[in-house]
């Protein structure tokens, strides 16, 4: 974090001194926060109501929303900047203009031992108090993914065999074992989180997701996406707009860089608990045991120092494609990305030409993640 | 360990392992299902027709040279019925081109092809040696792809024919992708994939049969099919823009060997997203070119890019903006649905200089001679006659000035 001079004034205030710096700008903690905070209100402008002419206003639907809480800062800063936001609306007009609900997965990989994680849950309870907080472990995939059964023994092919008798935390744990390499690993997980939390909402009846991907997180997710074949989920899986399962992807801090979440969390106490510091980049590992996620966040944390504006372009590159939604092409099971081609793309690599002789119910990505079938 | 078994034929011992797959091939299963997929790739994109008159984009590198032994043999092999020539640019580089070029006149008697080689000298009055010489080692690429890609087009028109075949190879198309996305470059993200090339830019067809095919895995089929082939980078390559993308890839194909291949399809799929009114659209006459990044000839490296600072480069134009913005108040129109952004398109003419199709008055490889002419010491000769008669560097400077004046 770059230290700035005790006599430099705030640019915002000009009352206090100035300790943080960004885009050019020196700020004091709460212009910081404020400077941030608008970026994402302004992501979240389309969910307030707007007055029809020459209709009687009613009193609309307010749009309920899922905020899945991972504990760790971007998704943490999200929430507190939401939550000031829903307070001020509240303070202005008596009402908001959307309700949250809080999610929290458990990750089924094991953390450091020492973090609690009931610890942060409840600080999570202790410092958002009027929000709803529920907290899943990531085996209720069964529940909320009802043909996951399924979909896991087809993926898994013939080497695993699913033991309905053991409990769903045991099966998913030996399902995901059959995956081998650390990218088809990451991906797999990925996946289903994401189910896991696209169920819940619907069961919850949330219209949107809002995910607590920085600009940073987006680059490494578009060019995580295109190197493992999935370009064509792209769309929606780095851009805001409808996902496959007919609930809202929003990415309300998109115009926000990782680095400056995490100053945001630096001056700002409340959630100092809530957080789970992330694990820091080790330097000694080589990169042919790393995922290509971890590859790409590493690429675009490095070069984000020296072109934080290049990196934060590549994932409005991405938001600019067109949308796949509505395509006629059948979904994936898996991860809900088209299994044909791109209208367009007629000539191209397909499922079928690198995967053959198997009439797939998978997209090509989910395809390459697939235990290799020895034969 | 025992010698494993080759994965195809279960025979012959295995000598490869496919850096694609990791399958453990003998060489002839190897070079038959490298033959083989290269066809697969011809047929299923129907980039021939019989009869079709061919011209290879010949650099007496490895790509090109394999792409030239694989289309003899399929040629033969599956009647094509092609007829097939090699055309060489000759970007005037000593030392790294004209060593090169031996190479590309021995393929031709090799593989029974006639060979027609086009100079920049004789094209624009420069060799890429005294481009260098007056531009410095910086930034030269741009001139170099500049006028290849005019150079590679009248070379196939001298032959008559309108179909050119280049060595790209799937590393190249990955790379191109990455670098693409890099850079937000959406329009090239929508052409930089596609096998055939035949934008309105020109009346030659371009399309690169070894799309699919692994740059390790030419390299490999070069040498278990003993080609002759040259391997010498360009000496004036410098590191640029698409040196980050390289890396990646470089570093992808280490975890996920297949990632070159998924990058290709990601590649593909995305350029079909693309909308179309950015997908003509471009910045300057560079685009209304094909999408080859890199032509037939040589440096295979970042032609037609400008070389270093590129990346800072684009990092202060999209600060500035981001400043700029912040200024701004901003007044929207409640407008229903996306907002469609209307987006100059290029029409296309042709240069008034040279009759080249060109988005501009003037084409861009004018442009870029204007720029070099205007910068030629006119008096270089006098001065140096003055200085140091009949010395070494006149003779020298003789035979430079006869060659720019041809």
């Amino acid at each position: 974090m770059p230290a700035i001079e005790m006599d430099a004034p705030c640019m915002e205030c000009n009352e206090a001194n100035a300790i943080l710096n960004t885009r050019n700008r020196s700020f004091c903690g709460p212009c910081y926060q404020r400077f941030l905070a608008y970026k994402v209100w302004r992501r979240m402008d389309h969910y307030r109501p707007r007055p029809q002419k020459n209709v009687k206003p009613t009193k609309p639907a307010q749009p309920q929303l899922l905020l899945p809480l991972s504990l760790g800062v971007s998704s943490s800063v999200l929430l507190h900047i939401l939550d000031t936001g829903l307070k001020r609306q509240l303070a202005k007009s008596g009402r908001t203009s959307y309700a949250i609900h809080i999610l929290v997965v458990e990750p089924s990989t094991e953390l450091p031992m020492s973090v609690s994680y009931d610890t942060h849950v409840d600080a999570v309870r202790e410092a958002f108090p009027t929000y709803s907080v529920t907290r899943i472990p990531l085996h209720r995939v069964f529940e909320y993914v009802p043909d996951m059964t399924d979909i896991m023994a087809e993926y898994a092919g013939p080497q695993f065999t699913d033991d309905a008798s053991q409990s769903n935390e045991e099966r998913l744990a030996a399902f995901r074992s059959v995956v081998s390499t650390a990218t088809s690993k990451s991906d797999l997980d990925t996946v289903l989180f994401t189910r896991l939390i696209v169920g819940y909402a619907k069961q919850a009846g949330c219209e949107s997701i809002l995910w607590g991907d920085t600009d940073t997180s987006l680059a490494a997710k578009t060019l995580a996406g295109a190197a493992k074949g999935r370009g064509a989920s792209l769309t929606w899986q780095v851009s805001d707009g409808m996902s496959p399962w007919g609930i809202k992807f929003d990415f309300p801090c998109r115009d926000i860089s990782k680095p400056e979440l995490s100053q945001y969390e630096s001056v700002c106490p409340e959630i100092s608990a809530v957080v789970i510091p992330d694990a820091p980049l080790s330097d000694n590992i080589l990169t042919k045991n790393l995922s290509i996620d971890e590859l790409m966040l590493r690429y675009v944390t490095t070069q984000g120092e020296k072109y934080p504006g290049v990196m934060a372009n590549v994932s409005r590159t991405a938001h600019k494609l067109e949308t796949t939604s509505g395509s006629p092409s059948a979904l994936c099971s898996l991860c809900g990305g088209m299994i044909e081609n791109v209208k367009g793309n007629e000539t191209g690599l397909t499922v079928a030409s690198q995967f053959a002789g198997k009439g797939s119910q998978f997209c090509y990505g989910c395809m390459r993640s697939r235990p290799e079938i020895i034969s | 360990m025992p010698p494993s078994t080759c994965y195809n034929c279960k025979a012959a011992r295995a000598v490869i392992i496919r850096p694609k797959n990791r399958h453990k091939l003998c060489r002839e299963c190897f070079i038959q299902i490298f033959e083989l997929e290269v066809h697969e790739t011809i047929t299923s994109a129907n980039l021939f027709f019989r009869g079709e008159r061919i011209a290879i984009g010949a650099s007496g590198g490895k790509d090109s040279t394999v792409l030239a032994a694989v289309l003899k043999t399929l040629n033969e092999r599956y009647d094509y019925g092609l007829d097939l020539s090699l055309l060489s640019i000759d970007e005037g580089i000593r030392g790294y081109r004209d060593d090169s070029l031996e190479t590309v006149k021995r393929n031709a008697v090799q593989y029974e092809m006639p060979l027609e080689i086009v100079g920049y000298g004789e094209l624009y009055g420069w060799t890429m040696d005294q481009v260098v010489e007056q531009v410095g080692k910086k930034g030269n690429c741009t001139y170099c792809g500049v006028f290849r890609r005019q150079a590679l087009d009248r070379g196939a028109a001298r032959l008559g024919i309108n179909h050119v075949v280049t060595g790209h190879n799937a590393d190249d198309v990955a790379e191109t992708v990455m670098m693409n996305l890099l850079r937000g470059d959406l329009p090239r993200l929508s052409r930089g994939t596609s096998i055939v090339t035949e934008s309105g830019a020109s009346d030659i067809k371009r399309s690169k049969p070894l799309k699919y095919a692994y740059e390790k895995e030419i390299v490999l089929y070069a040498h278990h099919r003993q080609l002759d082939y040259f391997s010498t980078e360009c000496i004036y390559s410098p590191e640029a823009f698409r040196g980050s993308a390289r890396t990646l890839i470089k570093d992808l194909e280490k975890i996920r060997p297949s990632s070159i291949l998924d990058i290709v399809k990601s590649g593909e799929d995305m350029a079909a997203l693309v909308p179309s009114q950015v997908r003509g659209a471009g910045k300057s006459c560079k685009s209304s070119a094909p999408a080859d990044d890199e032509a037939a000839g040589g440096c295979g490296s970042q032609n037609g890019r400008t070389s270093g600072g590129e990346m800072a480069a684009m990092e202060n134009q999209l600060a500035a903006n981001d400043t700029a913005e912040s200024r701004e108040t901003e007044i929207r129109i409640p407008r229903k649905g996306l907002e469609a952004k209307k987006i100059k398109t290029q029409t296309l003419q042709y240069c008034e200089q040279c009759g080249y199709i060109s988005s501009q008055r003037i084409c861009k490889a004018c442009t870029l001679l204007d720029g070099l002419n205007r910068n030629r010491p006119k008096a270089a000769i006098e001065i140096s006659l003055e200085d140091e008669e009949g010395s070494s560097t006149l003779a020298r400077q003789m035979e430079r000035t006869q060659l720019t004046n041809s």
